[in-house]
């Protein structure tokens, strides 16, 4: 270490490192805002996928829909791989309701049957009336994350509001579905859809 | 106040009434305030639980979805309850996620991180913490403050309990005072008889009798003493009246007794001076006799001293001795007759009142005795003897009666024996003469000291028989006394006191 450095007293250094900041960000240097929205995209997934595996406790399916009393809840999901990926990963060895919670990632034309949950996401939007009224048919709650599709028949709809995921709920779309809806999530929920 | 209270039996009860009242009323009120606070203690703190408990679960969805909004909803509705003084529900990573408070605070002083599970009081405040868990997770915290004012309950608590106090005690009061006049005043109309019945000493009274209770058989029992003191009062006045006529029969007899007594002592008097009078002419006459005796005696012995010298020779021997028995018959009773005469001058003699050397007056008697004395001659043995009061003369003609007679009846021991001593106690000198000599019939003892009185013939012991009366006569005028022990051939042994004080004649 040499004498010169040794003798820059540490107010000077600081003044020096924030001049370097200042010049970085300036240059466009990889970081600062790209990366925050990079990185809050990321959360609303893994937001959405809690919110998922936490619905299973608030709704009551019917007797039917479980073949076994350690029958796992099975979250299909449509179009959505990132969302699917960090699902898998956060349910791993958890359980709700006394169950093992499993995903499924699913094609088109793939079988509704043993699915719970089915999770519609944006990409494939535009095939939820034709997936509605068969999962409706199952008893499966379908989840969606696209404007509007509570009205296709969708029972529970995310949305972003004041940058929070929320959702919204279709009690019409339940009931046909013959699943119960805990009221605790009704209260929780921006807002409640009772018909058309 | 305190002197009123002792002498009043309804304050008395009264207070009783009112100690016992008060005392039921603080047990019991200590015992509920205890309980109470307890009670409070206990179900504010589980209120809070409860409480909890509704927050956790309502706001359990709120937490799971991130809704802090609904969770702070339902903290408001804390509003209702105003005890709890600040709430907070607390996100899965201990950051606040909605806060309350009463006074509106939009950020109250809360934990910065949530605590264990559990509930305790901090100071003057209930603080719990409880986690809310869904499916084996932990969602969040609930945390809520309450107050615990038990200082203010406390306070409360004493302030309704003097109220209730005050008008517990007051409407006993109000009780006990009627209940007392039913209950005192049988006791006051008994004791009002009863002050008549000493006021009027009138046993005929009767206490009236109200009750059937106690206070009844009380008043019963009093009427039935009255009525036996009354009884015992007649009886007592009647032995009274009968002992008042005795004592006057009694009085009566007990002058009669004092007259006879004067009259008796008057008689004694009386005789008395007759005897006196009576003994002087005795002596006079005796003095007179003895006198007038020695005249025509001197003439008979003397003319028959003339006989056997003028006419000796004219008689045979049995003639001469007849005459000599009646010269010396004659003698004998010269000598009588002397002795007669002293003892009843006695009588009339003044003494001559000198202290007496005892031991010299008893040794000079008798050396005097000795002297011309014909028989055995005696062992003499003079102890030292008390000086005393006397006539010289008469004491003097004591000891040579007593120590003669001593001589006289141990002549005809082998050894005769004499001995002289005296004892003295507080009032007196005890002289004695012992011998060894014939002794007497202690049967006799008595009559020893009489003139004349004579226990052994004149032929055995010469003697005129009023030695022993002089002696006693003598120690009598002085105040003393004589006596004699013996028995027969063991000797005699003769006493006689002076006392230390002279009597004065």
């Amino acid at each position: 270490m040499s004498l010169a450095t040794r003798s820059i007293r540490p107010l000077r250094r600081l003044l020096l490192i924030a001049a370097a900041g200042m010049l970085a960000g300036a240059a466009g240097w990889p970081g600062g805002s790209a990366w925050a929205q990079e990185d809050a995209a990321q959360l609303e997934v893994r937001v959405k996928a809690a919110f998922l595996y936490k619905f299973i406790s608030y709704i009551d399916w019917p007797a039917a829909s479980f073949a076994k009393p350690d029958t796992p809840v099975t979250i299909g999901v449509v179009g959505a791989d990132p969302l699917a990926a960090e699902l898998a990963q956060a349910v791993a060895g958890r359980t709700a309701n006394d169950r093992p919670v499993t995903v499924r990632r699913m094609k088109a034309g793939e079988s509704l049957d043993g699915v719970h949950i089915l999770f519609v996401g944006k990409g494939e939007s535009a095939r939820l009336a034709q997936l509605a009224p068969a999962a409706q048919q199952r008893s499966i709650l379908t989840v969606t994350e696209s404007d509007g599709a509570l009205a296709q028949g969708s029972v529970i709809n995310f949305v972003v509001a004041e940058r929070r995921v929320r959702f919204e709920i279709a009690l019409d779309s339940a009931e046909k579905s013959r699943l119960r809806l805990s009221s605790r999530l009704l209260a929780v929920a921006q807002q409640v859809r009772t018909g058309p | 106040m305190l002197q009123r209270v002792a002498r009043s039996i309804r304050l008395k009860l009264a207070l009783v009434v009112l100690a016992t009242t008060l005392a039921a009323l603080l047990v019991a009120g200590v015992a509920l305030v205890i309980f109470d606070l307890r009670d409070y203690r206990q179900a504010g703190l589980s209120d809070l639980v409860t409480q909890a408990e509704i927050l956790g679960r309502a706001s359990a969805p709120a937490l799971a979805f991130d809704d802090p909004k609904v969770a702070r909803e339902y903290l408001l509705l804390l509003k209702a309850k105003p005890e709890i003084a600040s709430a907070a529900i607390y996100n899965a990573r201990g950051k606040p996620f909605a806060t309350y408070a009463r006074d509106g605070n939009a950020s109250p002083v809360l934990p910065r991180l949530p605590g264990a599970s559990g509930s305790r009081i901090e100071g003057d405040h209930f603080v719990l913490f409880l986690r809310v868990e869904e499916n084996n997770e932990i969602l969040g915290t609930v945390y809520l403050k309450s107050d615990y004012n038990w200082l203010a309950r406390l306070t409360d608590y004493l302030g309704i309990f003097a109220i209730v106090t005050a008008l517990s005690l007051l409407v006993a009061l109000l009780v006990s005072a009627w209940l007392l006049t039913t209950l005192t005043k049988p006791i006051l109309d008994t004791a009002a008889v009863a002050r008549e019945v000493m006021e009027r000493r009138d046993f005929s009274l009767r206490a009236a009798r109200t009750t059937e209770d106690e206070m009844g058989s009380l008043v019963d029992a009093f009427n039935d003493m009255l009525a036996e003191i009354g009884r015992r009062a007649e009886e007592l006045e009647a032995t009274n009246r009968s002992l008042e006529r005795e004592m006057a029969e009694r009085r009566q007899g007990d002058e009669e007794r004092a007259r006879l007594n004067a009259e008796l002592e008057q008689r004694v008097t009386d005789r008395t001076a007759q005897l006196e009078a009576a003994n002087k002419e005795l002596e006079g006459f005796s003095y007179s006799v003895s006198h007038d005796l020695r005249a025509p005696l001197r003439a008979v012995v003397g003319f028959s001293k003339l006989l056997i010298e003028d006419h000796g020779r004219q008689f045979d021997a049995e003639a001469r001795r007849k005459l000599e028995v009646i010269q010396s018959e004659g003698a004998r009773m010269g000598q009588l007759i002397d002795e007669l005469l002293a003892f009843s001058r006695l009588g009339r003699k003044t003494m001559q009142m000198n202290e007496l050397d005892m031991t010299e007056l008893a040794q000079t008697t008798f050396a005097g005795l000795n002297g011309h004395y014909e028989g055995a001659r005696p062992d003499f043995y003079l102890g030292v003897l008390p000086r005393a009061k006397g006539d010289r003369v008469l004491v003097g003609q004591v000891w040579a009666n007593l120590l003669s007679n001593a001589m006289k009846f141990s002549s005809k021991r082998p050894s005769p024996r004499i001995e002289v001593s005296a004892i003295s106690d507080e009032r007196e000198h005890v002289y004695y003469v012992r011998d060894n000599g014939a002794g007497f019939d202690p049967r006799y003892r008595t009559k020893l000291f009489g003139v004349f009185q004579r226990l052994h013939s004149s032929s055995e012991f010469p003697g005129t028989g009023v030695g022993l009366a002089l002696v006693e006569r003598i120690v009598v005028r002085h105040g003393g006394r004589v006596w004699a022990d013996g028995k027969p051939d063991e000797g005699a042994t003769f006493y006689f006191t002076l006392p230390k004080e002279q009597v004065h004649e």
